[in-house]
């Protein structure tokens, strides 16, 4: 059976061909003008929020197109896996859906190309009813304006395995609190266990950075700046605990689901988690959930890192009134409520956290962390800058493994994340 | 009636064969060719996802040869193409023997063999990691005959086997039966009369199976090569989205991935990754077609 070179390049051009399928770009611009009759259809995209939450939102659908006659919601959910892909899929190909569903790291890109609308001109009338630092978690280093309303806020507890703790000799009731305890206690669980118990499971993210109060970008958000001293030094504890497995050897490769589930398998003593991770442990590890202890996250900020969930109009949308009388609508206080009471996320409307539902326990779990993530909600932060783009991410992680492995100094390894980190933001524009 | 047919059939003749081809033509032109002049126009601009870009003639390609990250998913790729074709070309060949006898229950392990290729590659993928986790099963039958636990999913280059290991074990049953077929086409009478001339089974082998199933191994060659040159799904879920410890394990395409992807996607510079892809991989296949004609020579 001999092959013929046609059949050969007919089979090349087959195979090779559809390697090359590259996104392309959108247009900038767009009116801010979002006055005019509240009227026509308009598509409204959320975050993997179908599956569990199908009834909430088509109820709050009805309820809005009832308020407003002559509307007409088609409602879109995505899979979490890929989210970004598709919104830039969308944006770049001119489909992007009037409300969007987005994170701040989302809408900076969005927003330099002018298709996230400013809500500091289309809505100022809004920004009273949000807590302060919620309507400013939308604003772009560079850029004046508002680009997305506030919805939930989450933030969450440590959680550690007192079973564990435990058998290192360490007292299950008294949890590390400060940088210095938890670097201490992870050492000594490693040494006890013969370094088969690690604390903790993944790499230092910019978030820790920001956590351990490294300064993360210059005041005009222009260049990044964590690989000062501060920086350093936290990087060369981390060193220190992979050096003696305390930090799990597969850190360098781990994402938040496999370091959750080597807690759950009492692989790694503790890991940061929010009150939905309790149900997790109650269903998946009754064990694990009988031993769980709940400590604050630590800083040496004061300052709990915070996530925020936004909801962006489109600014090239063609129902603006009605695109801006949505989002505001699902942000509302009210909504916001109603939807923090069928899951544990947090209003970031103003005195929404006042609720007795926020500030009274009543001796469960659930309530104890609900309680105290809403108190140091009131305070918290969102330390990953805006403009931390994915790329910037893997970036700054590949550099930090390098210095784990002793590849490069800790200071070499920030050094060299930093200025690759500038040079990505430089392209961004 | 009979010519009126003819001049009919004659009329037809040079549109038809067009509007039979057409709908494949159309299919190929909108998801094939259009793709790929995009990409190569675009591997000559400094377009992101949603910014348009300007024409920047080769300074993208400049760039790549400065980039270490290029250089590191090139030897992956490569090494992963060193590892894995070898293999690809001689398990399956030796599988396809076992189960071409024609002997009660064999369809089973035909079947079985072939199972790894249908399967889904994610879920396939997850099942190594935790098989091949730290605290998976073949860490805990490692630890019990006192090997010790072995960072299959933390050491770079360990990392790169076990995904190479993934890419064999999936493939295996497809190649072989590409390999069942072509041993179908070879004559009885040869290993008859080998036999009869003495020959044992490895000699009869290597001078009767092998040389009648030669093109279908230069085919199987080439196809694994560009399989393999292009490999991202194994390394990816093994290796995680940063593509293992410091990614140290990232492929060519991950690259292309990582880069073109998401709203601050640099879609020129992937498209650039994308072109060399194309033409490394283009390579690769005329470099086989010319062993195999050397070998006719």
């Amino acid at each position: 059976m001999r092959i013929s070179r046609r059949a050969f390049a007919a089979a090349a051009v087959a195979v090779l061909l559809p390697l090359s399928a590259c996104g392309s770009g959108g247009e900038q611009g767009g009116s801010g003008d979002a006055s005019g009759k509240v009227e026509g259809d308009i598509t409204f995209q959320t975050w993997n929020l179908r599956a569990n939450f199908k009834p909430y939102f088509e109820g709050l659908i009805a309820e809005f197109e009832k308020k407003y006659p002559g509307t007409d919601v088609k409602w879109v959910d995505q899979p979490a896996e890929g989210y970004a892909d598709k919104i830039s899929a969308d944006a770049a190909g001119g489909t992007l859906p009037d409300v969007v569903n987005v994170s701040p790291d989302l809408v900076a890109p969005l927003a330099k190309a002018g298709l996230a609308l400013d809500l500091d001109k289309a809505a100022p009338q809004y920004r009273k009813e949000y807590l302060p630092g919620a309507w400013d978690g939308h604003r772009i280093p560079g850029m004046t304006g508002t680009y997305a309303f506030p919805w939930y806020l989450n933030t969450g507890p440590l959680f550690y395995n007192k079973t564990l703790f435990r058998q290192a000799g360490l007292d299950p009731e008294k949890p590390p609190r400060t940088y210095g305890e938890l670097f201490s206690a992870a050492l000594q669980l490693a040494e006890k266990s013969d370094g088969k118990v690690a604390t903790l499971a993944n790499v230092p993210t910019i978030e820790d950075f920001g956590r351990y109060g490294v300064p993360l970008m210059n005041k005009e958000g222009t260049a990044f700046t964590f690989d000062d001293a501060k920086g350093v030094e936290l990087l060369t504890e981390y060193k220190k605990l992979y050096d003696a497995k305390a930090l799990d050897p597969q850190a360098l490769t781990a994402t938040p689901e496999s370091s959750g589930k080597k807690f759950l398998t009492g692989a790694v003593a503790m890991n940061p988690g929010s009150a939905l991770d309790l149900g997790n442990f109650k269903k998946q590890a009754p064990s694990l959930y009988k031993n769980i202890g709940i400590t604050d996250q630590i800083t040496s900020t004061g300052h709990v890192n915070m996530y925020v969930m936004g909801v962006m109009v489109n600014s090239q949308s063609k129902r603006k009134p009605a695109a801006v009388a949505f989002a505001h609508f699902v942000t509302d206080a009210a909504h916001q409520m109603s939807f923090a009471k069928k899951v544990a996320i947090f209003p970031s409307t103003a005195g929404s956290l006042d609720d007795p539902y926020f500030t009274k326990e009543d001796g469960t779990d659930e309530t104890r962390v609900r309680v105290a993530a809403a108190k140091s909600l009131k305070t918290a932060v969102n330390y990953t800058p805006v403009l931390f783009s994915e790329q910037m991410k893997i970036a700054l992680r590949n550099e930090v493994a390098k210095a784990l492995q002793g590849k490069q100094s800790p200071k070499e390894a920030l050094d060299n994340a930093v200025k690759e980190c500038d040079r990505l933001l430089k392209q961004q524009g | 009636m009979a010519l009126s047919g003819t001049s009919r059939v004659r009329r037809q003749l040079p549109t038809s064969p067009w509007l039979f081809a057409a709908p494949g033509l159309l299919v190929i032109s909108a998801f094939v060719l259009y793709p790929f002049v995009s990409t190569v126009v675009n591997s000559f601009t400094d377009r992101r996802t949603l910014i348009p870009g300007r024409f920047v003639g080769l300074a993208n390609f400049r760039e790549l040869l400065h980039d270490d990250m290029f250089w590191t998913g090139l030897r992956n790729s490569t090494l992963y193409v060193l590892g894995v074709v070898p293999l690809l070309v001689v398990l399956p060949l030796l599988l396809a023997l076992l189960v071409q006898k024609n002997i009660p229950g064999i369809a089973f392990f035909r079947s079985a063999f072939y199972t790894p290729v249908v399967a889904s590659i994610v879920v396939v993928g997850l099942i190594w990691v935790w098989l091949l986790d730290e605290r998976g099963l073949v860490n805990s039958l490692l630890e019990t005959v006192g090997v010790g636990r072995v960072g299959f999913l933390s050491d770079q280059w360990l990392l790169l086997l076990s995904a190479m290991a993934v890419t064999v074990w999936k493939g295996l049953g497809y190649y072989m039966i590409i390999y069942l077929a072509a041993l179908g086409n070879v004559p009885r009478e040869l290993h008859e009369a080998a036999a009869v001339d003495g020959a044992g089974a490895v000699r009869r082998f290597l001078t009767v199976t092998v040389p009648a199933v030669r093109s279908t191994m230069v085919l199987v060659g080439a196809l694994s090569s560009v399989a393999a040159f292009k490999v991202f799904s194994e390394v990816y879920l093994l290796a995680g989205p940063s593509g293992g410890p410091a990614g140290e394990d990232t492929t060519l395409v991950m690259l292309v991935q990582r880069t073109g992807t998401g709203l601050s996607g640099r879609v020129g510079y992937a498209s650039a990754l994308s072109v060399v892809v194309f033409v490394v991989t283009v390579a690769l296949m005329l470099l086989v077609l010319r062993a195999d004609r050397k070998e006719d020579a």
